[in-house]
């Protein structure tokens, strides 16, 4: 039978091409949707995975009452070790860095520090990596900072010179390319957590306006088991309680605008949908097919052929259809994510993850992380573009049955 | 001579339309009969109800005995695969299909290697003489030559009766006479029964027995 097959698809080439195209775009505009909102994702995950962190928790607090030593952003209010522990605690939390972000007022400017645990490699400690000149912060530095090449520059800052953070003096031991690293939480200078705290305990525009304790931080990075992510973030939300500022893959993916959040929210129906007009097509070819080749039906029951051998012949020349026309699809598909895959995404990062005060020149500047938009054809879409395939086949094997039944070998052989 | 098929008091109607009214006959092996009316007679009807392509309103038909109406579609189906032939004065070929595979087209549900069904379809397809037209399709051949593919592949199970309907209506008269001659070898040199249902009297006329029809009804002369 496999010849009669391959004679009636290859002899019949408008249909059997218009069938497997029918399917083809079907299986393509379901694949390349789902590989588009897969790298949008991925986009979406680009701020926080620079950084090594799932998610990133903060309270907002109030504004500071004046601009003068160090105060805090208002989107970075303390949070005590218990809620930090309740945190850490969470099902799904696998690691916790704190840090102390803050703004820094004297005479000789502003400046943006950020105090962290250097022993901890994610979060602030990532900015390792982007190290240019000296050495990174080691556990136990103290008055030691680390200065971003940016800022050194503006301020013609270098190695061993000193920065003046609310009056104390901070030898610089190293220069770091922050924006290398990542977007978030970006400061001018980076110290130990320790000497921050000390600073922020002391300071009055931070006591004014903030219940401050010793061991306290206001920003800190959480790296979560990626399936349990969002259970994490409503977790933290809860400990934070209504000023809870919690950042996440899912947050970053509402930055990026209504496009993403259509294909987001109804990319799998639009996809089905797309996949269901083409099984609706393929129907109709088939059905078409069956019409016109009524008499050669008729002719198979006249020789002798029974409904069942009938029914594979066609199910046969469907299922090689719907075949090619599930690689046909593969192909649309993978040469659609490759032209996608060209373009970039810019994933606006909130003020509130890496402030800076709007009355500076430049404060209000948007911050963005530009990724290539990383659509990928995945093994899992391939698996269900391919059972959808054989899904269309089987639907109209279903039916088949009962359109050959129809036709009556004695009315056709008859009247042609 | 024992009996191919027998049909006993035929009746089709469609509707309040009489087709066929009390046909009883009978096919003896080896025999050329040819059921012969004008248009509308109801000789078409009565092949149809003798493949069992059509079930008869009223009357049975008999295969070595077998009343046809005992069996399902598929088993009518088993029956015409394995006992008769069957020929249309428009061939009925598959378009898609060569000569060769039109001949085995029969053979195509049967578990067989393909080698062994082409073989069988080359030696009937020898047998009418178009062993050169192999390869070609339909759409290739004359309509004689159509003709031929059709009788081989009603020959490819080797069937004790032929039902042919109108095998030479859309024949020129020379190739018409070349399809009746090669009924007649057939018929010598196999010993193939055929049971032509004509209008045609020069047809007619080169059968051993002639079944008159009109009105749906049998009117021998």
């Amino acid at each position: 039978m496999l010849s009669y097959v391959t004679s009636e698809l290859s002899r019949r080439p408008s249909r059997t091409v218009a069938a497997v195209i029918s399917i083809g775009i079907g299986i393509a505009l379901f694949v390349s949707l789902q590989a588009y909102a897969n790298g949008f994702r991925a986009a979406a995950r680009a701020p926080l995975s620079e950084v090594g962190a799932d998610i990133t928790a903060q309270r907002q607090g109030d504004v500071p009452e004046e601009f003068e030593g160090i105060v805090y952003p208002h989107s970075v209010a303390p949070i005590d070790p218990d809620e930090i522990k309740a945190m850490a605690a969470i099902e799904g939390v696998e690691d916790v860095a704190e840090s102390l972000f803050f703004w820094s007022f004297d005479e000789e400017g502003f400046l943006a520090g950020l105090g962290f645990d250097p022993s901890v490699d994610f979060g602030p400690g990532r900015l390792k990596a982007g190290l240019t000149e000296g050495r990174f912060l080691q556990p136990g530095d103290s008055d030691v900072t680390i200065v971003d090449t940016s800022f050194a520059i503006q301020n013609a800052l270098g190695l061993d010179d000193t920065v003046s953070i609310a009056g104390r003096q901070f030898v610089i031991v190293g220069l770091v390319d922050t924006a290398s690293v990542g977007q978030i939480a970006n400061a001018n200078v980076y110290l130990s957590l320790a000497d921050a705290r000390e600073m922020a305990a002391l300071a009055p525009n931070v006591l004014a306006v903030h219940d401050m304790g010793p061991d306290d931080a206001n920003l800190l990075f959480l790296k979560a088991e990626q399936t349990q992510a969002e259970d994490v973030v409503a977790a933290v939300e809860v400990v934070l309680g209504e000023k809870a500022l919690v950042s996440s893959a899912e947050s970053f993916g509402g930055q990026l605008g209504a496009l993403f959040d259509l294909i987001d929210r109804f990319g799998v129906i639009v996809g089905l949908s797309a996949f269901l007009f083409a099984v609706a097509i393929l129907l109709r070819t088939v059905a078409a097919g069956v019409w016109e080749r009524r008499r050669e039906v008729a002719m198979m029951r006249a020789v002798g052929w029974r409904h069942r051998n009938i029914t594979r012949q066609l199910m046969s020349e469907t299922l090689v259809v719907t075949f090619l026309g599930g690689l046909v699809g593969l192909a649309l598909a993978w040469l659609a994510t490759a032209v996608m895959s060209r373009s970039d995404v810019t994933v606006p990062v909130p003020w509130e993850l890496s402030p800076s005060p709007h009355f500076l020149p430049g404060g209000a500047a948007d911050v963005t992380v530009v990724v290539p938009l990383d659509a990928q054809v995945t093994l899992t879409t391939v698996v269900i573009a391919l059972v959808l395939s054989l899904v269309a086949a089987a639907l109209v094997s279903l039916w088949l049955p009962r359109r050959i039944a129809n036709i009556k070998p004695a009315e056709v052989l008859r009247s042609e | 001579m024992s009996d191919l098929l027998r049909a006993e008091s035929l009746c089709k109607s469609f509707g309040k339309v009489s087709a066929v009214r009390d046909l009883s006959l009978h096919i003896e092996r080896g025999e050329i009969v040819a059921m012969m009316g004008r248009s509308g007679s109801g000789k078409s009807t009565a092949m149809h109800m003798l493949a069992g392509l059509e079930q008869p309103t009223s009357g049975r038909v008999l295969s070595d005995g077998r009343d046809l109406a005992d069996l399902d579609e598929d088993d009518l189906a088993l029956w015409r695969r394995a006992n008769i032939g069957l020929v249309f004065q428009a061939f009925h070929l598959i378009p898609t299909l060569s000569a060769l595979e039109n001949v085995a087209f029969p053979l195509y549900p049967e578990k067989m290697r393909p080698k062994e069904r082409r073989e069988r379809a080359a030696i009937r397809l020898e047998m009418v003489g178009l062993t050169n037209r192999a390869e070609h399709r339909p759409s290739q051949l004359s309509g004689g030559e159509q003709q031929r593919v059709a009788i081989a592949r009603a020959l490819i199970n080797e069937p004790g009766l032929i039902l042919a309907d109108e095998p030479t209506g859309n024949l020129d008269t020379e190739t018409g006479h070349e399809i009746l001659e090669l009924f007649h070898q057939l018929r010598d040199d196999a010993g193939v029964a055929l049971l032509i249902v004509t209008h045609d009297d020069e047809v007619a006329a080169s059968a051993d027995r002639i079944i008159g029809m009109k009105d749906g009804g049998r009117v021998d002369a």
